[in-house]
């Protein structure tokens, strides 16, 4: 069940991507599919009734524990999230510093 | 140190690009000093690994953070921990990427402009050596989606630093997202893996692939967004905004980053798909992509006004061949004919060949810009009669990216056709017909900026001894691995090809234990 | 040196290079076979464009206009590259949706 939603999480930031012109609106468009695949990474560990898995706080009578590894990779990822959503959106910055626009429409010195 | 090699070789530039601006706050003199040493030092690390590995023949295992760095494998046949694996492959693209960081920071030592951001410029340079280092030695798929990640940024940093302009910050947006939702299809491939086979170590996944349709899936979504990282056409649409804004000193490192997703697309489907590819599919699709980019590439340089964008299509182009060789050799996989593993031979000795030409070109550009101030060919031109040792090199370039013989371009070039017609010759036509329009362009290109009358307003400085020490250094590899291709195709691509073609079991059982 | 190990025909770069001096030798010599009774800063020395005055500084053909009887061949399927190359960041991100898509379909099959 968490897997369609992230696939729909995934679709619906492709969309965005696809569809919308706005820079600003196109950085939302990576974090939401960010956020579908860091869901996704993190719901690979689960264990249905299983508890956290921390060593030496485990409640007595816990047989198994939730895997801990997707939650490792899930935290790497979200930070170089963070990085990358930085840098993009100081570039949007400075790109509005310059064109006075954010429309993606407009911004085409690059072409052809 | 050198049974640490691997990993100093990621270690000392990663540490060297965080401290450099502390230096450039002192004393600027004390920052390029550092940056000096931390390049020496990564010389010879790396030299030291590619000797080992290239001349050892064998598969150098490092785990990070283990009692004796050769121990991978715990009880239960589980390899735990990050594992740097070197096979022959990953060392030939260490020495790719040592030559190609060294001219580079020679060259940026020596033009960059203390008011361009010479200490930014040289921080993210060396962020982007220790990325493309890690990205061809580890042997984990998530350090790998990592280092793709560290990779993407400093590359867009790169191209998009100069904020004082309009055009580059443009271009770093829109590289910054194509490499963004790339490394995201990456990150989601090794997810499914994980969830599948619950481990991450690229050897032990391929010993347990199946070949089923998560499989399939996850094989799918890595092509892809290696594909783009590659810049195959139609994917390729960020290329040339990235090359052609991109300052002149860092060009040369962002060809190389392009090429590490060669490796990482060879590392995919010989490696870790090896085993269950049953099918010649995969090969044609990477063959047919290749052809397109060589045609839609060649097709589009023909029309740039742009001198940066001109040679970023040549460059596109020539990602096409390398593209075409590996599908190839991943088409007769199964076969086991011999010409796959020409192809292969023709594909990734080409990677080091369009490094050296491709970044000559791109190093000359920079020249260009700074003499005559402007990029677009409708405004330069006899530039000839002042610059005339760049002239000569930018007409050595240009050959040697037509594939003229006895260049560099020819030798890997011809290894390609000949291959490549035994699959189906309408791939070696229309690789050769493009070669030969390819000559037209670049022909064009220094007809524009060389050839004419002389101009009236030229400020030109005296080209300094470094600048013109990295691109002799660039031209010599050019005219050495010309005239004598066999000596460096016995020693340096003959074992990356063998470790693709036939040494999967090696890659094994160096982490598995046999 | 033996050659590039194509499995197939013969390449050696050394033996190209000296048969290519060779050719240009030869040229050479048939050059100098050549008559060289002519007076020079004559009208013998001037290019000729059917009777038409050349200009004082000589004629330039700029580097985009080498080509055009080929681009012009070509031209439609040229525009059509152009147009493809819109600088929408969202039709980049089309394009890659089509990679992926071509990817996963031929795996599958």
């Amino acid at each position: 069940m968490p897997f369609v939603v992230c696939m729909l999480l995934i679709a619906i930031g492709l969309f965005t991507l696809l569809v919308r012109r706005n820079l600003i609106k196109l950085v939302i468009g990576i974090t939401i599919i960010e956020n579908g695949v860091n869901l996704f990474l993190v719901s690979l560990g689960y264990v249905r009734n299983a508890v956290a898995p921390i060593y030496t706080y485990a409640p007595p009578g816990a047989s198994r524990m939730v895997f801990p590894t997707p939650q490792a990779l899930t935290l790497t990822a979200i930070v170089i999230g963070l990085a990358t959503t930085a840098l993009m959106l100081a570039f949007v910055v400075v790109i509005y510093r310059h064109q006075g626009t954010l429309d993606g429409g407009k911004i085409r010195e690059l072409k052809g | 140190m050198v049974t640490h090699a691997p990993v100093l070789a990621i270690v000392i530039p990663l540490l060297g690009a965080f401290a450099l601006p502390l230096w450039g706050k002192l004393r600027r003199e004390l920052r390029d000093l550092w940056a000096i040493v931390v390049g020496v030092f990564t010389l010879v690390v790396a030299l030291v690994v590619a000797v080992k590995v290239l001349g050892g023949g064998e598969v150098w295992v490092y785990t990070l953070g283990a009692a004796s760095p050769a121990a991978a494998v715990v009880q239960g046949g589980f390899p735990i921990r990050i594992v740097l694996e070197v096979d022959a492959l990953s060392a030939f693209m260490g020495v790719i990427a040592l030559l190609a960081g060294i001219v580079g920071l020679v060259y940026t030592l020596q033009f960059l402009r203390e008011e361009e951001g010479k200490t930014l410029a040289m921080s993210l340079y060396l962020l982007l050596w220790a990325g493309i280092l890690g990205l061809v030695y580890t042997g984990d798929l998530f350090n790998f989606f990592v280092f793709f990640e560290i990779t993407s940024i400093a590359a867009c940093g790169l191209i998009g630093y100069r904020t004082w302009e309009s055009r580059p910050p443009e271009a770093a947006f829109k590289t910054m997202v194509m490499y963004t939702l790339g490394g995201l299809l990456v990150l989601l491939a090794v997810g499914i893996l994980y969830g599948e086979y619950d481990a991450l170590n690229i050897a032990y996944i391929s010993s347990k692939v199946t070949g089923g349709l998560l499989d399939r899936i996850a094989l799918g979504l890595l092509l892809g967004g290696l594909l783009m990282k590659a810049g195959a056409v139609p994917a390729h649409m960020w290329a040339p905004d990235a090359y052609g804004e991109a300052p002149p000193s860092a060009t040369i490192l962002l060809v190389v980053n392009t090429q590490a997703a060669i490796y990482g697309l060879s590392r995919v489907v010989f490696t870790l798909f090896g085993g269950v590819l049953a099918t010649p599919g995969v090969g044609w699709l990477i063959a047919a992509f290749g052809v397109l980019t060589i045609v839609v590439a060649a097709l589009m340089a023909l029309v740039q006004k742009d001198l940066g964008r001109l040679i970023a299509f040549g460059a596109v182009s020539q990602l096409g061949y390398m593209l075409l060789g590996l599908g190839v050799g991943a088409a007769s996989l199964m076969t086991g004919a011999g010409f796959g593993q020409v192809a292969l031979r023709g594909g990734i000795f080409h990677m080091i060949n369009d490094a050296a030409t491709v970044g000559l070109l791109f190093l000359l550009v920079g020249v260009v810009q700074r003499a005559a101030g402007t990029k677009e060919l409708s405004r330069l031109g006899g530039l000839g009669h002042v610059l005339k040792a760049e002239g000569g090199l930018f007409l050595l370039g240009s050959l040697a990216l037509a594939g003229i013989p006895p260049l560099n371009g020819f030798a890997s070039k011809i290894l390609i056709y000949e291959s490549s017609f035994h699959l189906s010759p309408i791939l070696a036509v229309l690789a050769i017909l493009s070669s030969i329009l390819l000559l037209a362009v670049v022909l064009r290109a220094f007809h524009s900026v060389f050839l004419g009358p002389k101009p009236s307003v030229l400020h030109v400085e005296r080209t300094q001894w470094g600048t013109i020490l990295a691109m002799g250094t660039l031209a010599l590899v050019i005219v050495v691995f010309g005239l004598f291709p066999g000596f460096f195709v016995k020693h340096l691509v003959d074992p990356a090809v063998q470790a693709l073609w036939a040494g999967r079991a090696d890659y094994l059982a160096a982490v598995l234990g046999g | 040196m033996s050659g590039i190990g194509s499995g197939e025909g013969f390449w050696n770069p050394i033996v190209w290079t000296l048969l290519a001096l060779g050719v240009l030798g030869l040229a050479y010599a048939l050059w100098l076979q050549g008559r060289r009774t002519y007076k020079r800063g004559t009208e013998q020395e001037e290019p000729f464009l059917s009777g038409e005055r050349l200009p004082e500084e000589g004629s330039h053909i700029r580097g985009e206009h080498l080509y055009w009887g080929f681009v012009a061949g070509l031209r439609p399927l040229i525009e059509t590259l152009r147009a493809f190359h819109t600088g929408f960041i969202g039709d980049y991100i089309g394009w890659l949706v089509v990679v992926l898509g071509v990817a996963i379909l031929v795996v599958m099959l």
